[in-house]
C-alpha cells in the first residue's frame, strides 16, 4: 500500500499543498485533473525524485520519504519515453537489471519475458529513435514491469500516441494490470481513461486533491463544481449494448437508448448536454431517443440554463436562459427530451 | 529570326540581373571574403618549394614543436574536460543563489585578451605564496613546459564549460529520473545515461578546445616564455623563426597549424554543429 500525507512541495510553477492519499496493493488507481494540477509531481515525489517541503511517503506502512528512489522499488513511465536513445531496445528494457546482482542468463529471460509482455520481441536490437510513439511507450513499460515493482506510475503514458495506439495501449495496459496485479498509479487528463481503467480515481487540481472515489461515483456524484465542470460530461451511464440491424440498443437501469456506435456488451455511454433538445410535447422527428421525464432541477450557469431531468435516470440538458422563459419551464414540470442516436456515445 | 531570339535572351538575362541587385551585391561580398581567406592560405603554403618545405619538418627543431604542441594540447584539453563536466553539469542542472554571477565570471577567460591572461598566471605562479609554495614542491609552472599546458587551459576552459554546459542543458532530467528509479545513483545515472548522451558536445568541445589549445600563444608565451627546444610549441615556433629570419621553418611550423585547423575545423562542423559556443 501507498500512503502519501499531508505532502506539500513547491517548484515554483507547479506545486503540491497538502496532499494525502491511499493506494491499495493491486489497485489501479487514476489521477485526473487539468495541466498544472501538480499531478507530475505527485508522481514523481511518490517516486522518491526529489525529498517533499513537508510530509511523508509511506510504502507497505515504511516511512520512504528520505529513501533515494533506486531502492524504492517504483518505476516511471512518462509521457514522452525516456528512452536511452544511445541503447538498444534490449539495453533499455535491461538497464535496471544491470544494478542488480543477477546472473546473465536470468537477466536475459528477464527481457524475454518483458518484452513478450508488451509485445515488442522483435524489436529487441533497434535503437529508440527509429520506432513509432507507440511501439516506444511499449518498450518504456516493459522497461519498467521488468524491474517487477511495487507499484507502477505512469505520467499520461497514452497522451502523445494517436487515437487508435492509445485506444489498443489502454487495453494492453488493463490485461497486463490484471495478469500481474501491480499496483498501478495513473496520471491523466482524460475522463474516459479514467473510468476505463481506474478500480479508483482522484481529481487534482491547483496542487491538491478534490474528490477520491470510483469513477462511477465520481462522475455520478461530482463532490464540487470544479470536478463537474472539469469531468464536462453530463451524462455518463453504465449499460449494457446489443446490437440489433445496424444500430445498437443501450439498456441502463431499465432505459433504452438507441445508438449508431456499434459496439455490444458491458459498455460505457455518454451524451453531450448540448445535444439533447427539450420540448413540452412529444415531437414527431427523425431522432430516435424521445423520453418523457420530470424537471428536478434548473441550474442557473450565466447565458445557459443546466435542467436536470428525470427519465428513470437523471439527465441533465443545456438550454438557453430565453427558452427557458418562453416555455415557461419550472421545478417538477413534465418535458419531453429528444436526442439523435449518432449523439449517443458508446465505448468501452 | 535568330538574332530576334538571341535579344530576347538577353534582355530576360538583363532584367533577372536587375531584379536580383541586391542579392548579387550581397552574393559579391561573401566571394571577396572567401578568397581572402584562401589567398592567405596560399600564400603561407607555397610561399617555399616543397622540397624545403618537407626538408624543414623533417628537422629536430619542427620534431620537437610538433611533439611538445601535441603533449601539451592533449593533456590541457583532458584537463579542461575533467573540470568542466562536473562544472558544466551543477551550472546546467542545479538553481542556486549566485549561479548568473558564476556563470559570468566562468566566462571572463573568453573574453580577456590572452597576453593578460598570461600575466595573471605570471604572477600568481612567481610571486604569490600559492606559487612559490607549488615551485618549492616541484611543481614549476614558469618557463616550464607546464606553464605551456596550465596558460592553454585556463585560455580554453570556457569554450569546454560552455559547449558542455548547453549539451547537458539539452538533455531533459527525466532521463535521469527514470534512471534512478531503475537502481541508479544520482552519479551513475550520470554516467550511465547522461554521459553517453552528451558525447557528441563533448566531442565537439574536445575538438575545438583541442585545436584552440595547439594554436595558443600569447597567455603561453607570457608564462612559459619562448626558449627554442624547450618551450618551443608550434605557435612559439612560428614567432621565433619568423623574427630570426628562418623562414622555412616558419613556413613549415605554419603549414602544419593550418592543416591542423582545417581537419579540426571539419570534425567539429559535422559532430559538433548543434552546440552553441557564444
Amino acid at each position: 500500500m501507498i500512503r502519501v500525507e499531508n505532502i506539500s512541495k513547491n517548484l515554483g510553477e507547479f506545486f503540491l499543498r497538502d496532499v494525502t492519499l491511499e493506494v491499495n496493493d493491486g489497485e489501479y488507481f487514476m489521477i485526473l485533473g487539468p495541466t498544472g494540477a501538480g499531478k507530475t509531481i505527485l508522481l514523481e515525489t511518490i517516486a522518491g525524485i526529489y525529498p517533499p517541503d513537508k510530509g511523508k511517503v509511506f510504502l507497505d506502512g515504511r516511512d520512504i520519504t528520505n529513501i533515494p528512489p533506486k531502492s524504492r522499488n517504483i518505476n516511471v513511465v512518462y509521457q514522452d519515453y525516456m528512452l536511452f536513445p544511445h541503447l538498444t531496445v534490449a539495453q533499455n528494457i535491461g538497464f535496471g537489471l544491470r544494478s542488480k546482482k543477477i546472473p546473465k542468463e536470468e537477466v536475459e529471460r528477464k527481457i524475454n519475458e518483458s518484452a513478450d509482455l508488451l509485445g515488442v520481441s522483435h524489436l529487441l536490437h533497434r535503437y529508440p529513435g527509429t520506432l513509432s510513439g507507440g511501439e516506444q511507450q511499449r518498450i518504456a513499460i516493459a522497461r519498467a514491469m521488468v524491474m517487477e515493482p511495487k507499484a507502477l506510475l505512469l505520467d499520461e503514458p497514452l497522451s502523445a500516441l494517436d487515437t487508435q495506439t492509445a485506444e489498443r495501449l489502454r487495453q494492453e495496459l488493463s490485461k497486463i494490470h490484471l495478469a500481474t496485479k501491480t499496483t498501478m498509479i495513473h496520471v491523466t487528463h482524460s475522463f474516459e481513461e479514467a473510468f476505463l481503467l481506474g478500480d479508483r480515481m482522484a481529481v487534482m487540481d491547483k496542487g491538491g486533491i478534490i474528490q477520491v472515489g470510483e469513477p462511477n461515483e465520481v462522475f455520478r456524484k461530482p463532490g464540487c463544481k470544479f470536478v463537474a465542470d472539469f469531468l464536462g460530461v453530463g451524462n455518463l451511464f453504465k449499460g449494457e449494448s446489443t446490437i440489433d440491424r445496424d444500430v445498437s440498443y443501450i439498456d441502463i437501469d431499465g432505459v433504452s437508448f438507441v445508438s449508431t456506435t456499434l459496439k455490444s456488451g458491458d459498455v460505457y455511454v455518454s451524451i453531450r448536454p448540448e445535444d439533447i433538445l427539450v420540448s413540452k410535447q412529444r415531437i414527431e422527428s427523425s431522432a430516435r431517443n424521445s423520453f418523457q421525464g420530470r424537471i428536478e432541477s434548473i441550474v442557473d450557469e450565466g447565458t445557459i440554463v443546466k435542467l436536470i431531468v428525470n427519465i428513470g435516470i437523471p439527465f441533465v440538458a443545456v438550454i438557453t436562459k430565453q427558452s427557458l422563459d418562453d416555455m415557461g419551464l419550472r421545478n417538477g414540470g413534465s418535458v419531453y427530451i429528444t436526442f439523435k442516436a449518432s449523439t449517443v456515445h458508446v465505448f468501452k | 529570326m535568330h538574332i530576334k531570339g538571341g535579344n530576347l535572351r538577353t534582355e530576360m538575362m538583363l532584367a533577372k540581373l536587375k531584379e536580383s541587385k541586391f542579392k548579387i551585391i550581397t552574393l559579391f561580398f561573401s566571394l571577396l571574403l572567401a578568397a581572402f581567406i584562401l589567398v592567405q592560405l596560399i600564400c603561407v603554403v607555397t610561399h617555399t618549394t616543397p622540397q624545403a618545405l618537407i626538408t624543414s619538418i623533417a628537422s629536430p627543431e619542427i620534431g620537437f614543436a610538433i611533439r611538445l604542441s601535441l603533449i601539451t594540447s592533449v593533456i590541457s584539453t583532458i584537463l579542461c574536460i575533467v573540470i568542466s563536466v562536473p562544472a558544466a553539469y551543477a551550472l546546467a542542472r542545479y538553481n542556486f543563489r549566485g549561479r548568473s554571477l558564476l556563470n559570468t565570471l566562468l566566462d571572463v577567460p573568453l573574453a580577456l585578451p590572452p597576453l593578460v591572461a598570461g600575466v595573471g598566471l605570471l604572477i600568481l605562479f612567481s610571486t604569490t605564496s600559492f606559487g612559490k609554495g607549488l615551485a618549492e614542491a616541484g611543481i614549476v609552472f614558469v618557463y616550464t613546459p607546464l606553464g605551456i599546458i596550465i596558460a592553454q587551459f585556463f585560455v580554453n576552459v570556457p569554450f569546454m564549460f560552455r559547449i558542455l554546459r548547453s549539451t547537458f542543458q539539452g538533455i531533459n532530467p527525466r532521463y535521469e529520473y527514470v534512471a534512478q528509479t531503475l537502481g541508479c545513483s544520482e552519479s551513475q545515472a550520470f554516467w550511465r545515461v547522461t554521459l553517453p548522451m552528451s558525447k557528441n558536445g563533448l566531442l565537439a568541445g574536445s575538438i575545438i578546445t583541442w585545436s584552440k589549445a595547439i594554436g595558443e600563444f600569447g597567455a603561453a608565451l607570457m608564462v612559459a616564455g619562448a626558449t627554442r627546444m624547450k618551450t618551443e610549441t608550434l605557435p612559439i615556433s612560428l614567432y621565433l623563426n619568423m623574427t630570426s629570419g628562418h623562414l622555412n621553418l616558419a613556413i613549415a611550423a605554419a603549414t602544419i597549424l593550418i592543416i591542423i585547423s582545417l581537419a579540426s575545423l571539419f570534425v567539429f562542423e559535422r559532430y559538433g554543429g548543434f552546440a552553441r559556443v557564444f
